[in-house]
C-alpha cells in the first residue's frame, strides 16, 4: 500500500518531491583499524565481531589491520584521515586519580594535538571537568563526575567496551599466597607485591617475565611499560599510590596543605642512597627541579603547576600556580627522587649537548629504593637484589626479570619453575585457570583494570560527527559478547572511562542501556537514515562528502 | 658490494611510509619537542643529504643512535653477535657432523631398504617449517618432559665469569640444546645429501675400485678412500652455510627467547627503529658476504679447474 | 621460407615442444608422489568452495548466540573443531590450500622466469650485460633473503604477495647463475655454430635453440622455490606479518600459537597446517629431484 502511494506520488511530481526532500546518500566504507592479532589479541578479536555486528545494519566496514607504529601515525597525526579504531587506556597508578583520563580525553582543547585526538566538543563537558578539577571537597567532585560520566554516555563519543581484568599467576609452593598484594585497578603485579611477597622455600628470588625489552633503566625517562616496573624499585618517591588507590606517604613522613596552594612535606629520616650517601631535602628539591628544567621533557608537565620549591632542615615546600585536586597523586607519587651528586653533573653536560636526559644511561643506576641495580643482559635479563637497609626491606633477595618473548615459553616456564612470577601474560586467562586445574602449585589472580578498551569514533567525520549514529553503532554491540568472546569474561562492561576498580569515582548509573541489532536499527530510524537496497544511507538532504 | 647493500638498505627505510617518530607518541609532547627530535635524528634534511651523512658515518664504524632504545647501534649489535654465531655454528657443526656420517653411511648402503626409506625422511626434513619444529620440540622436550630450559641462554640471575666460562658452562650448554637442535635437523640435510652423491661419484672411480680389489674391506675403503675424496666439497659448503643459517635465525630466537640479532632485527623493524634494523641487517649482512667470499676462495682452492679471470 | 616449411615436421607445434622438453620426471617414483600430491592440493583448491563447510573468517555462534570457539574435533560438528575466534579449522585448512599453491607457483614462475631470462642473457650475450647482471646477482647473494622480506613485508601492506615480490627481487640469484654457466657449455656446442652460420638472428637462437635446452633446470628451480615460497609465507605470518584476511597454513599457524594452542593441548589446530605445509614443500623437492635424475643421471646409476 505503502509503495503504491509513493509511486503515485512520484508520477505525479517526481522532481518537485526530490527537491523538497533530496534522499540521504549512501553511507561510504567505513574502516575501522586495528593491531595485528600476534601483538593484540583481543582487540584483534573484538573488531572482527564488532565489523560483523554493524555490517547487519547495512554498512560496509573494512577491518584495517597494522601495526602499532602506523596505526598510531594514523590516528595521532592524521586526525582527520581515521573512521574509528580499536584502542585501549591501561591502567597505572597515577591513573588512580579520575582527572588524568576524563579531562585529557574529552576536554576540547586537547582535540588538536592531546589526548582528545577523537575530536569530540561538548562546552557542557569542558565546563563540568574544569571544575572537578579544582574542586578539593571529595563529595562535591565526585558530584561533578558523575555528571561528567553521564554528559559521555548520552553522547557517546566512543563505544566503550570493557575494563579488562588482569590476570597474574605466581607459584605459591615458592610465595606466600597471603603476602601477595592485590593493588586495586593494577592486579598482583606491583611495587607492594614485590616488597613484601614471602618466600615458602629455598628459592628466595622473585623470577618474573616481561615479553618486552628493556628500553632504559632511566629515572627521568618515561619510556616501557616493563621499564616502569624497574624504576619503581630501584627509586623512592614522596609518595606512592597504595594498594587502595589513593596515594600514601613513603619517603615523605607526613604531608600537610598549608593552605590551598602550599603543601609542606616531611621527609623520612635516615634514608642511604645505594651506594651509601645519605637521601638529603636537597636531593629532593634538585629531583623535582631537574624536570622544571629542560632535559627532562617527559616529567615536565608534571611539574608545570609548580611555583617554587623551599626546604627547611628535612622539610621541603611548594608552592603551586593554581590549586588543583590531582597534586599528590599526578605530581608527588610521580617523580623519582635521584642523587643530585650523580644528577647535577649529568645534567650541566647534557645542557650543552643536543642529547637530553633521556639519553642518558647509567652504568649503575643509583636509587635509595628497596631494591639495588645488579646486572642488566641485553634482551636476555636485568637482576636487582633487595636492599636490607631501605625502610621498608623486601622479603625476597633478588628480583630477576626474565625476558620471554613467546607466550607460550613463558607458561612452560612457569610450570618448570624457570619462572615463578607470570608478569606478563598476554594470552587467553582461561588457559592459566586451567593450569591450576592440572598443576596445583600455581594461583592465579585476576583485578578488574583501571585501563579500559573501547572503539574510537572520529567525532570530526560524518557520519560520525552525529551523536545518534555513534549511538546506534554502540547499541549495536552487545557487550556481554564480547566480554564472553573477546575476553573469555575477564572482563567487566564498561560505559565510563572512569573504572569500577576507583569505586569512589564511578558512576554506576551509566552502565543500564539496551543493546542488539534491533535497538540499533530502530534507533537509526528513528534519527532517519534508511536502508536501501541492503546499504544504510544518511536521513533526507544529506550528502556523502568523503566518498573516496 | 656492501655499500651496494647499505644503499639498498638505507631507500627501503627511508621510503617507509609511517612516521618514525609515532612509536614516541606521549601526550607530553609538543610540537617543538617532535621538532627537536626530529633535527635530532636528523629527519629533516633532504634526502640525499641523510644519506652522505649515512654512509659517511658507516665508513667510521659508525651505526647511529637507535630510536627505541637511545643507545648506539653498535653496542648493542655487538653485544648480540656472538649469541648469534655461537647459535649458527654450534647447529651447523651438529648437522655436518651428522650429515657426513649419515651421508656416507647411505651411499655405501646404496640401493638397500634403509637408503630408500631414508632419502625422503631427510628430505621431509627440510620441508619443515623451523618455528613449528621449534614449538613441537619445546612442548615435547623442555614442557611435557622437562628435560630442557625452555628459553633464554641461562638460568635467571647465574654469574659467570667470563664469556668463556659462560659458555662452556652446563648451564648454557643445556639451553643451547633445543635451539640448535631445531636448526640441526633443519640443515643436516643438505650436507647429507651432499656427502651421498660426491660418494656414489667417488667410489665408481678407479682408486676406489683399485683398493677393492686389493681385497681391503668394504668399510675401510668407504672410510679410507672414497670419504676422504667426497668431504672437501662438502666442506666448502660450510662457508655458504653458515650464510644461509644465520639469516634463518630469526623465527628460532624468537621460539626460544635467544637474545640474538634476528630478534633484534624483527623488535626493531616492528618499532620503526630505522638505524637499529639497519645495524642489525648490515651485520647479518656482513656475515653473508664474508661467508660467501670464503666459500669462493675455498672453492678456487680446492678445485682447480675453475680459475678466476 | 625453407625452415618455415620444415619445421612442423622436426618438431611438432611450439607447445608440444616445450612441453616435451620439460619432461616430467615420470620415471623417478619420488616424482611421481610429489606430482600426486601436488595433484591432490590442486583439486582441494579448485574445489574448496565445495569441500569447506564454513566461510573460513566467518565467526561462529551456537544455538545460544554464544561464540562457537575452541570446539574439539568433531564437536557440533565440525570436523577439525574451531579456532579462538570461533572459525572452523577444516574450511580454513581448505581454503589455505589456494593460498599456499598461489603464493608457491607464482614464486616458483617468477624465481624461473627471471632466473632463466637473466642467466640466458648474461651467459649468451657476455660482455657488459654479463658483467652487470652478474654484479646484481653478486649483490643480491649479499642480502640475507628473510630479513629482506620481514623489512619489505614491515613497510608494504601486510600481503601474501610480499613473499612472492621479494622472492622475484633475491631468489632469481641462484637459477640465475646456474643457468648462466649451463648457457656457456651450450653456446659452445656445434649446432649453436651452425644455427649461426645459417644467419639466424640472436633472438632466434636463445630462444629456439638454446632456452628449450635449458628449461628442465628451470623447473628445477622452480619446484625447490614452491618450498621456499610455502615456509617464507609461514615464517613471516608466524613474526606477525603477514595477512591476517588471508587464510593461508603459516597463518593458522601463527593464529593457532597466538592463541596458545600449545598449552591448551590443541593439537588438532596446531599440527594439521604444518603436516600440510611439510607435504607441499616435500612435494616440490621430489619432483626436484626427478628432475636432478634426469639432467644428472650419473647420480641414479
Amino acid at each position: 500500500m505503502k509503495k503504491l502511494l509513493r509511486t503515485a506520488l512520484l508520477l505525479a511530481g517526481a522532481t518537485m518531491a526530490t527537491q523538497a526532500f533530496a534522499e540521504g546518500d549512501k553511507i561510504r566504507e567505513i574502516k575501522i583499524t586495528t593491531r595485528p592479532q600476534a601483538a593484540q589479541p583481543q582487540e584483534f578479536q573484538f573488531v572482527q565481531l564488532i565489523a560483523q555486528e554493524w555490517r547487519k545494519l547495512g554498512l560496509d566496514v573494512k577491518v584495517d589491520v597494522m601495526p602499532w607504529e602506523q596505526m598510531a601515525d594514523l590516528v595521532w597525526y592524521n586526525r582527520d584521515k581515521w573512521d574509528t579504531t580499536g584502542w585501549q587506556m591501561v591502567g597505572r597508578p597515577e591513573r588512580s586519580d579520575p582527572d588524568e583520563l576524563i579531562y585529557n580525553l574529552f576536554h576540547s582543547s586537547t582535540a588538536p594535538k592531546g589526548y582528545n585526538f577523537i575530536g569530540y566538543s561538548n562546552p557542557e563537558l569542558d565546563a563540568t571537568v574544569e571544575a572537578q578539577r579544582i574542586e578539593t571537597d571529595p563529595e562535591k567532585r565526585q558530584e561533578l563526575l558523575y555528571k561528567a560520566q553521564s554528559i559521555l554516555a548520552e553522547d557517546q563519543p566512543n563505544l566503550m567496551l570493557v575494563h579488562p581484568k588482569s590476570t597474574f599467576a605466581f607459584d605459591k609452593n615458592v610465595w606466600d599466597p597471603a603476602t601477595v598484594v592485590d593493588q586495586g585497578g593494577i592486579g598482583i603485579k606491583n611495587t607492594w607485591s614485590f616488597i613484601s611477597m614471602e618466600p615458602l622455600g629455598e628459592q628466595k628470588d622473585i623470577i618474573l617475565n616481561s615479553s618486552d625489552n628493556i628500553q632504559g633503566i632511566n629515572p627521568l625517562w618515561i619510556s616501557g611499560g616493563t621499564d616502569s616496573w624497574i624504576t619503581e624499585l630501584i627509586w623512592d618517591r614522596l609518595l606512592r599510590i597504595g594498594p587502595d588507590g589513593l596515594p600514601k606517604p613513603w619517603a615523605a613522613e607526613s604531608y600537610n596543605w598549608i593552605d590551598e596552594k602550599t603543601i609542606e612535606v616531611v621527609l623520612r629520616d635516615g634514608m642511604m642512597w645505594h651506594d651509601g650517601k645519605p637521601v638529603t631535602a636537597d636531593d629532593v628539591k634538585f629531583s623535582f627541579e631537574a624536570a622544571m628544567g629542560d632535559e627532562v621533557p617527559m616529567y615536565k608537565p608534571f611539574v608545570s603547576n609548580i611555583e617554587s620549591i623551599t626546604t627547611d632542615g628535612n622539610k621541603i615546600t611548594f608552592k603551586l600556580v593554581n590549586p588543583t585536586a590531582a597534586f599528590l597523586t599526578a605530581s608527588l607519587a610521580k617523580l623519582n627522587i635521584i642523587p643530585k651528586h650523580i644528577w647535577e653533573p649529568v645534567l650541566a653536560d647534557l645542557a650543552t649537548k643536543e642529547d637530553n636526559a633521556e639519553d642518558y644511561q647509567e652504568t649503575t643506576p643509583i636509587g635509595s629504593g628497596p631494591y639495588k641495580f645488579v646486572s642488566w643482559t641485553t634482551n636476555e635479563e636485568v637482576v636487582l637484589e633487595a636492599n636490607k637497609d631501605h625502610f621498608s626491606p623486601p622479603k625476597a633477595e633478588r628480583w630477576i626479570l626474565r625476558i620471554v618473548p613467546n607466550t607460550e615459553a613463558a607458561i612452560g616456564m612457569l610450570r618448570s619453575g624457570e619462572i615463578n612470577f607470570l608478569a606478563d601474560f598476554s594470552g587467553d586467562p582461561k588457559i592459566l585457570l586451567d593450569l591450576v586445574e592440572q598443576d596445583g602449585d600455581l594461583e592465579v589472580v585476576s583485578t578488574i583494570d583501571m585501563g579500559f578498551r573501547y572503539v574510537a569514533f572520529n567525532n570530526r567525520r560524518p557520519p560520525f560527527n552525529d551523536p545518534e549514529f555513534r549511538k546506534a553503532l554502540s547499541y549495536a554491540i552487545n557487550r556481554d559478547l564480547i566480554v564472553g568472546a573477546a575476553f573469555r569474561g575477564f572482563a567487566v562492561k564498561s560505559n565510563s572511562v572512569i573504572s569500577p576498580a576507583l569505586g569512589f569515582w564511578h558512576n554506576e548509573g551509566v552502565n543500564d542501556f539496551k543493546t542488539g541489532t534491533d535497538v540499533a536499527k530502530s534507533h537509526l530510524e528513528k534519527a532517519g537514515y534508511t536502508v536501501k537496497g541492503g546499504a544504510l544511507h544518511y536521513p533526507d538532504g544529506v550528502k556523502e562528502t568523503l566518498a573516496e | 658490494m656492501l655499500w651496494a647493500v647499505a644503499t639498498i638498505l638505507f631507500l627501503m627505510f627511508r621510503l617507509m611510509p609511517s612516521n618514525p617518530l609515532a612509536a614516541y607518541i606521549d601526550p607530553t609532547f609538543t610540537v617543538e619537542q617532535q621538532a627537536a627530535l626530529m633535527a635530532k635524528f636528523g629527519l629533516d634534511r633532504p634526502l640525499w643529504e641523510q644519506y652522505f651523512i649515512y654512509l659517511w658515518n658507516l665508513l667510521q664504524g659508525e651505526l647511529g643512535d637507535s630510536f627505541f632504545y637511545r643507545q648506539p647501534v653498535g653496542t648493542r649489535v655487538l653485544e648480540l653477535l656472538p649469541n648469534t654465531l655461537i647459535l649458527t655454528f654450534s647447529s651447523l657443526i651438529i648437522a655436518y657432523t651428522f650429515g657426513i656420517i649419515v651421508g656416507a653411511w647411505l651411499a655405501w648402503k646404496r640401493d638397500t631398504f634403509a637408503e630408500r626409506a631414508a632419502i625422503p625422511l631427510v628430505l621431509t626434513t627440510r620441508a619443515l617449517p623451523e618455528f613449528w619444529l621449534g614449538m613441537l620440540l619445546l612442548a615435547l622436550f623442555s614442557f611435557t618432559l622437562g628435560w630442557f630450559p625452555a628459553g633464554g641462554t641461562r638460568s635467571p640471575g647465574s654469574e659467570y665469569a667470563s664469556y668463556f666460562a659462560l659458555y662452556t658452562s652446563r648451564d648454557f650448554l643445556s639451553h643451547l640444546v633445543l635451539p640448535a637442535m631445531t636448526l640441526a635437523i633443519y640443515s643436516q640435510g643438505l650436507p647429507l645429501l651432499l656427502m651421498r652423491s660426491n660418494m656414489l661419484e667417488v667410489m665408481n672411480e678407479d682408486f676406489v675400485t683399485m683398493a677393492r680389489i686389493k681385497g681391503l674391506s668394504s668399510w675401510t675403503v668407504v672410510v679410507r678412500h672414497a670419504a676422504r675424496n667426497a668431504l672437501l666439497p662438502v666442506m666448502t659448503s660450510f662457508a655458504i652455510a653458515v650464510g644461509y643459517q644465520i639469516q634463518g635465525n630469526v623465527v628460532v630466537e624468537t621460539v626460544f627467547s635467544w637474545p640474538g640479532l634476528g630478534r633484534e632485527l624483527v623488535n626493531a623493524v616492528s618499532a620503526s627503529d630505522y638505524p637499529l634494523a639497519q645495524g642489525a641487517f648490515l651485520m647479518i649482512a656482513v656475515v653473508v658476504v664474508l661467508m660467501n667470499l670464503l666459500a669462493d676462495l675455498l672453492y678456487t682452492l680446492l678445485d682447480p679447474r675453475i680459475s678466476h679471470a | 621460407m625453407r625452415s618455415a616449411t620444415a619445421e612442423p615436421a622436426n618438431t611438432g607445434n611450439p607447445v608440444m615442444r616445450v612441453l616435451r622438453k620439460i619432461r616430467l620426471p615420470l620415471d623417478d617414483p619420488f616424482a611421481v608422489v610429489g606430482l600426486l600430491i601436488y595433484a591432490v592440493f590442486f583439486l582441494v583448491a579448485i574445489f574448496a568452495d565445495q569441500l569447506a563447510t564454513h566461510d573460513p573468517l566467518e565467526i561462529l555462534f551456537d544455538k545460544d548466540y554464544q561464540l562457537a570457539a575452541d570446539l574439539r574435533p568433531l564437536e557440533d560438528g565440525f570436523v577439525l573443531g574451531t579456532t579462538s575466534l570461533g572459525r572452523d579449522i577444516y574450511s580454513q585448512l581448505i581454503y589455505g590450500s589456494r593460498s599456499a599453491l598461489l603464493i608457491g607457483l607464482t614464486a616458483a614462475f617468477m624465481v624461473a622466469v627471471i632466473g632463466t631470462v637473466v642467466g640466458l642473457l648474461s651467459g649468451y650475450f657476455g660482455g657488459w650485460i654479463d658483467i652487470l647482471l652478474m654484479r646484481a646477482a653478486d649483490i643480491a647473494f649479499g642480502i640475507p633473503f628473510l630479513p629482506f622480506v620481514i623489512v619489505l613485508a614491515a613497510f608494504l601492506e601486510p600481503s601474501i604477495w610480499n613473499v612472492v615480490l621479494a622472492m622475484a627481487l633475491i631468489l632469481w640469484r641462484d637459477t640465475g647463475r646456474v643457468i648462466r654457466s649451463q648457457v656457456l657449455t651450450l653456446r659452445t656446442r656445434a649446432y649453436i655454430d651452425a644455427a649461426r652460420v645459417s644467419g639466424s638472428s640472436d633472438l632466434k637462437i636463445v630462444f629456439r635453440h638454446i632456452a628449450p635446452n635449458i628449461l628442465p633446470l628451470s623447473f628445477l628451480y622452480g619446484s625447490i622455490a614452491i618450498g621456499w615460497a610455502i615456509l617464507t609465507e609461514a615464517a613471516i605470518s608466524f613474526l606477525g606479518f603477514g595477512d591476517p584476511e588471508t587464510i593461508s597454513w603459516g597463518y593458522m599457524l601463527q593464529d593457532a600459537y597466538a592463541s596458545q594452542a600449545l598449552s591448551q593441548g590443541g593439537y588438532y589446530w596446531f599440527v594439521p597446517p604444518g603436516i600440510c605445509i611439510v607435504l607441499v614443500v616435500v612435494a616440490g623437492f621430489f619432483i626436484s629431484r626427478g628432475y636432478e635424475e634426469i639432467l644428472f643421471p650419473k647420480l641414479k646409476e
